[in-house]
C-alpha cells in the first residue's frame, strides 16, 4: 500500500525526529511511504485566525500532493482534525471539490489511528523505561475519537508503564496562535497541565502533537523541570535503537 | 410601528421569509402543536411506579411513607410530626377538609399559607416515577403557597396517581382539565441552595423538609 | 451590564493573579463537570436526546415569529400582558412603567440574566424603587455590588468568609462562617420582603406557545414567591425561549438540570399562566411578559443563529479550562464562557468584544458537553473570520497571517525560509535547546520558554537522506 506522509509544519521545523520514527513506523509494517515535496502546512493557523484564503489555498495544496495516495498519514491528530473535518466545509458552493476532498479525508490517518485501527499493529519492537503519562491532544480526542489508540500501541513497548494523570483530556492550553495572543491564559493552562504531569509520577509526558508538547515542554522548563522527558508518541513506538539509526545529522 | 411588529419583521427578514406576515408557516406551526409529538426517553427499567416514585424521591431528600387507606393518612401526618417533634398545627388545602381530621388532635386551618405557618399539608395531582417529583396544580382549593411558605410539607398522593414520566402528567392534565391552571408545580425535594461554595444546603427559602405519605 | 469586554485582556492579567479569585475558582473547577458526568449515566440515549433538543429549538428558531405570535395569542388569552422591548433600555422603560402605572415602592426579583444585560436594578433603583435580588447568589452580589460571574451560579467567585463578611456589614448581625447558617440568614433577612414587596420580577426559562406559559425552573423556591405572592409579576426574558409544546419542555427538562448542576431534576419546576383566577386565593392580579430581542434578532439567518438554541445550563462554561482559569467577571459582561464569547460580541458588537471569539483553544470540550448540540468553537471561528475581513484585527496579526499564507503556497519559498530559521532558533536556543525570550513572541516566552529547533528541517534532512 502507498502511504502518502504528511509531515506537518511543526514537525518539519522543530523536531524533524518525529517526521522520521513516523516513516520508520510505516515502512516497518511494510508500507511503501512517499513524502511529497510541495506540504508546507495544512493550513490550520490562517484557518483558526479568521482567514479562511489560506486554509483554502492550503487544502487545495494538499488534494494536489496527496490525492493519489492510498492513505495518508500524519503524526498529529490536529492537522488530521482539520483536513478531516474542516476541509471540506471550506467549499461551500463546489460539491464537486468537496466530493473529493472528502474521498481524501476518509483515507487520513493520524499516526495512532492508522497503526491501530488500520495496520492492526500487535507487536511494536520497542521499548521504554520508565512511566508514561499520556495527554490526549483535543483535536486528536474530540474530533477524531482519539484515546485508546496510543494507549494499546503504547502496552505493546517494552518497559512502559502507563500512569494516567488527573485530567488527561483537559486542554494544555496549546491552541496554535492562542499561545501567543492570550499568552497569559495559555502558560495558566500549561501550568494545570504540568502539575498533573508531575503528580502522576511519570518520567515521561507522551502525546500525538506537537504543538501541545512544545507547550508542556515549554512549561516544565521553565518550572525548572529538566528531568521529565517530553515525547512525541512516535518516538516511543518506533523504540530508542530505531532512533539513534535516525540520527538527525 | 410598534415594537412587537418591529421584532416580528426583523424576525422575518433575518428568516428570509417572505412577506410582513406569516402565511402558510402559522398554520405548519399549529399543526406541529397539535401533533405534540413525543421526544425520545432513557429507557425506563422499573415496573412498580410507586417504588420507583419512593426511591427516587429518597435521593431528593424526601421522605416516603406509605398507609393503606386514605382515612390512615391522618394518623400518619401526626406519627410524622411527632416523630421530628414538629408543631401539630398546620395550614391544609382546603381540598383537603373532609378528610378524617378531627380524631388526630391536629390544629389544621383549611386555606392559603401565610408567613407564619410552619407546616403545610397538600395534595398532588399526580406524580412522576421518573424523577420523584410531585406535581401540584393551583386552585381555589389547591393555593400554590401552602407547599412553599412552611418549613415542612406534607404531601398526600394516592399510589395510582403515579405516572411514569412528565409526558404522561401532561395527558392526565388535559384529559381532567380544561385549561391548565395558573400554576403547575413540579416539587421534587425540599428547597436547596448551592450558591455558596457550592456546598449544598437542603432549605433555602422553601420549605426545609418535603414528607410524602403514599396511600394504597 | 457595564461593559468592559474591550479590556478582556487586562482583564485577565488582574485575574490570573488574584489569589482569592485563584483559590475559589480552583474549589470551583471540577464540582459541576463531576456531578453532571456521574448524572448523565441515568440517560442511555443521552445523544438521541440531545438531538431531539437540538431539532426541537431549530425548529422554533426556523419560524420563531409564527410561535412568537401563537405564544402570545394564548397568553393573553389567559389574561397575561405581553410586551415587546426592541432594546435592553426598552425593557427597563417597560418594566418602570407597570412598576409606575401600580404605585409600587417594593420589587423582589429572583434570577433573570435578560435584566442583567439591561442594568435593570440601577434603572429601577433610580427611579426611586427598591429591587431586592432573592436568589442566594444574586442577593450576595447584590450586597457586594458585583455582576454575577456565572449564569447559574453568579456568586462562584466568593468564598464563605466574602459572604460572612458581607452579611455581618449589611444586616448587623454577628459574622458566622457556618454555610447554613449563612442560608438561614439570608432566608430570614428575605422572607419579610417577600411578604411585603408590591411586585415580583423573574426571568423565564422557557415560554410555551402551546399554552402562553412562562417556565421556570430553581432550586431555592424564590423563583415560586416572586410569582405567587406579589400582586404583580413581571417575567424578562428573550424572544428566542420559546418551545412549542408541554411534550417538549419535557424534553428539554431532562437535559437542562443535568447539564447545569447534575441533578437530575431541579426543586422546581414552575408553569405560569395568567394571573390569578376570581376563586384564587393566592397568585399575582396581574401577570406581565417582556419579550426581549436586543440583538437576538440579528442573529437569525446567519451562521451564529445556532447559538439561540442555548438554553442557559452553563455546562459550556462549567467545563471551558479558560474560564476555569480566569472566571466570568474577566469576560466583560453578562454571558460568560464559550457561549458568553458567541453572544457578547453578537449583542454589544465585535469590535466592542474583539479579544472574546479569540479566548479559546477551540479544544471543543464545551462542544461536547452542550445539551443542544451548539458548535461553539465553530461559532467563535465564525467571529474570528468577521474579525479578520471587517480588519477589525491589528494590522501586525493581519500583515503576519498575510505572509505567512503566501509562503505556505508556495513550497520553495517555505522551505528556504525554513530552513534558516530552523537554525537561527537552533543556536539561539544553545546547550539546553531553549529560548528564554523572542521577540515578537513574548506571548508565550513570558511564561514559558520556547524549546529551539534541532537545527535541520525534515525536509533538507530527508532530500540528503534520498540522495
Ligand atoms: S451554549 Fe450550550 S452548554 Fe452553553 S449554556 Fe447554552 S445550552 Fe448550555
Amino acid at each position: 500500500m502507498r502511504v502518502g506522509l504528511f509531515v506537518t509544519c511543526l514537525v518539519d521545523l522543530m523536531r524533524p525526529r518525529i517526521g522520521f520514527a513516523t516513516l520508520k513506523l510505516l515502512q516497518n509494517s511494510g508500507c511503501e511511504v512517499v513524502v511529497p515535496e510541495g506540504q508546507t502546512c495544512c493550513g490550520q493557523p490562517g484557518f483558526n485566525s479568521g482567514d479562511r484564503e489560506s486554509g483554502r489555498l492550503l487544502a487545495q495544496r494538499f488534494l494536489k500532493d496527496f490525492e493519489s495516495f492510498d492513505y495518508v498519514v500524519i503524526p498529529s491528530g490536529s492537522c488530521t482534525g482539520m483536513i478531516r473535518h474542516h476541509y471540506a466545509q471550506l467549499f461551500p458552493a463546489d460539491p464537486a471539490l468537496q466530493k473529493r476532498i472528502n474521498a481524501l479525508s476518509a483515507r487520513t490517518y493520524e499516526l495512532t489511528q492508522f497503526l491501530h485501527t488500520v495496520l492492526h499493529i500487535q507487536n511494536l519492537h520497542s521499548s521504554f523505561k520508565g512511566n508514561i503519562t499520556y495527554h490526549d491532544s483535543c483535536s486528536g480526542l474530540r474530533e477524531l475519537g482519539i484515546k485508546l489508540q496510543p494507549r494499546q500501541l503504547i502496552g505493546q513497548v517494552a518497559g512502559a508503564q502507563l500512569r494516567e494523570m488527573e485530567k488527561p483530556e483537559t486542554c494544555c492550553g496549546f491552541g496554535g496562535a492562542f499561545s501567543i495572543k492570550l499568552g497569559d491564559i495559555a502558560s495558566r493552562m500549561a501550568d494545570n497541565k504540568c502539575q498533573d504531569v508531575q503528580a502522576s509520577g511519570a518520567d515521561a509526558i507522551v502525546g500525538g502533537d506537537l504543538g501541545c508538547l512544545l507547550n508542556i515542554e515549554g512549561r516544565l522548563r521553565r518550572m525548572g523541570d529538566e528531568s521529565t522527558q517530553v515525547l512525541h508518541v512516535a518516538e516511543v513506538l518506533v523504540g530508542p535503537e530505531a532512533l539513534a539509526d535516525l540520527g538527525e545529522d | 410601528m410598534s415594537a412587537r411588529d418591529n421584532i416580528l419583521a426583523r424576525v422575518r427578514r433575518g428568516l428570509n421569509l417572505p412577506g410582513d406576515v406569516p402565511g402558510a408557516e402559522r398554520s405548519e406551526v399549529l399543526r406541529a402543536i397539535n401533533d405534540n409529538a413525543r421526544g425520545p426517553r432513557p429507557t425506563y427499567g422499573w415496573t412498580d411506579h410507586a417504588e420507583r416514585f419512593s426511591l427516587r424521591s429518597k435521593m431528593l431528600s424526601t421522605t416516603v411513607d406509605r398507609v393503606a387507606t386514605l382515612n390512615d393518612a391522618p394518623a400518619a401526618v401526626v406519627r410524622y410530626l411527632n416523630e421530628l417533634k414538629l408543631p401539630l398545627n398546620a395550614v391544609a388545602w382546603p381540598a383537603l377538609s373532609a378528610m378524617p381530621w378531627s380524631a388526630t388532635g391536629l390544629g389544621l386551618e383549611f386555606r392559603g399559607a401565610k408567613d407564619s405557618d410552619l407546616v403545610g399539608i397538600t395534595g398532588a395531582f399526580c406524580a412522576i416515577a421518573e424523577t420523584g417529583s410531585l406535581m401540584l396544580l393551583s386552585g381555589p382549593d389547591t393555593p400554590a403557597a401552602v407547599s412553599l411558605l412552611p418549613e415542612t410539607h406534607i404531601a398526600i398522593l394516592d399510589v395510582s396517581r403515579i405516572v411514569p414520566g412528565m409526558e404522561e402528567a401532561w395527558t392526565l392534565l388535559k384529559s381532567q382539565q380544561s385549561a391548565v391552571p395558573r400554576a403547575v408545580n413540579f416539587i421534587s425535594g425540599p428547597s436547596r441552595t448551592a450558591d455558596i461554595e457550592q456546598t449544598i444546603i437542603i432549605g433555602a427559602h422553601g420549605p426545609y423538609r418535603v414528607h410524602v405519605i403514599l396511600v394504597g | 451590564m457595564l461593559l468592559t469586554s474591550f479590556s478582556f485582556k487586562s482583564n485577565v492579567k488582574k485575574k490570573l493573579v488574584d489569589p482569592v479569585l485563584q483559590k475559589n475558582m480552583k474549589r470551583f473547577g471540577g464540582r459541576f463537570v463531576i456531578a453532571r458526568a456521574e448524572v448523565m449515566k441515568e440517560v442511555d440515549n443521552l445523544e438521541d436526546i440531545r438531538v431531539a433538543a437540538a431539532a426541537i429549538r431549530d425548529g422554533i428558531l426556523a419560524n420563531l415569529d409564527s410561535y412568537l405570535i401563537t405564544f402570545e395569542e394564548r397568553a393573553q388569552a389567559r389574561g397575561t400582558t405581553v410586551h415587546w422591548a426592541e432594546t435592553a433600555q426598552d425593557v427597563n422603560r417597560i418594566l418602570i412603567e407597570i412598576a409606575k402605572a401600580n404605585g409600587v415602592r417594593k420589587i423582589v426579583k429572583s434570577k433573570s440574566m435578560v435584566s442583567e444585560e439591561s442594568g435593570l436594578n440601577d434603572a429601577v433603583a433610580a427611579a426611586d424603587m427598591q429591587v431586592i435580588e432573592t436568589d442566594l447568589g444574586e442577593y450576595i452580589l447584590q450586597l457586594a455590588d458585583e455582576p454575577p460571574s456565572h449564569i447559574i451560579a453568579p456568586a462562584i467567585h466568593k468564598n464563605v468568609e466574602e459572604v460572612a463578611e458581607l452579611f455581618s456589614k449589611h444586616h448587623h448581625t454577628p459574622r458566622q462562617t457556618n454555610i447554613p447558617a449563612l442560608c438561614r440568614e439570608a432566608r430570614e433577612q428575605l422572607r419579610p420582603h417577600f411578604i411585603s414587596a408590591d411586585m415580583g420580577i423573574s426571568g423565564g426559562n422557557f415560554l410555551i406557545a402551546e399554552t402562553g406559559s412562562v417556565v421556570i425552573v430553581t432550586n431555592e423556591g424564590n423563583g415560586r414567591m416572586v410569582t405567587t405572592l406579589p400582586k404583580i409579576h413581571v417575567a424578562i426574558t428573550g424572544i428566542e425561549k420559546v418551545l412549542p409544546t408541554l411534550n417538549d419542555l419535557s424534553t428539554i427538562l431532562r437535559l437542562l438540570p443535568r447539564s447545569a448542576t447534575g441533578q437530575s431534576i431541579t426543586n422546581y419546576v414552575s408553569m405560569l399562566t395568567g394571573p390569578k383566577g376570581a376563586d384564587d386565593v393566592d397568585g399575582p392580579e396581574q401577570s406581565h411578559i417582556i419579550l426581549v430581542d436586543s440583538g437576538r434578532s440579528r442573529l437569525l439567518g446567519t451562521e451564529l443563529q445556532r447559538a439561540l438554541r442555548c438554553i442557559r445550563c452553563g455546562a459550556c462554561m462549567n467545563h471551558c479550562p479558560v474560564y476555569q482559569n480566569i472566571g466570568g467577571h474577566a469576560y466583560g459582561w453578562v454571558y460568560p464562557g464559550p457561549i458568553g464569547a458567541v453572544l457578547t460580541p453578537s449583542y454589544v458588537g465585535l469590535k466592542n468584544a474583539l479579544d472574546l471569539p479569540q479566548a479559546s483553544t477551540l479544544c471543543g470540550a464545551c462542544e461536547v458537553v452542550c445539551p443542544v448540540k451548539i458548535p461553539l468553537p465553530e461559532l467563535m471561528r465564525v467571529l474570528r473570520e468577521q474579525s479578520f475581513e471587517q480588519r477589525l484585527r491589528p494590522w501586525s496579526e493581519r500583515f503576519s497571517i498575510g505572509v505567512w499564507r503566501t509562503m505556505a503556497n508556495h513550497p520553495r519559498v517555505y522551505a528556504r525560509f525554513a530552513q534558516v530559521a530552523a537554525r537561527l532558533l537552533h543556536l539561539m536556543g544553545g546547550k539546553k535547546g531553549l529560548l528564554h525570550w523572542l521577540p515578537g513572541l513574548d506571548g508565550w516566552t513570558d511564561g514559558r520558554d520556547m524549546p529551539a529547533p534541532t537545527g535541520k528541517t525534515f525536509r533538507e534532512l530527508y532530500a540528503k537522506r534520498k540522495s
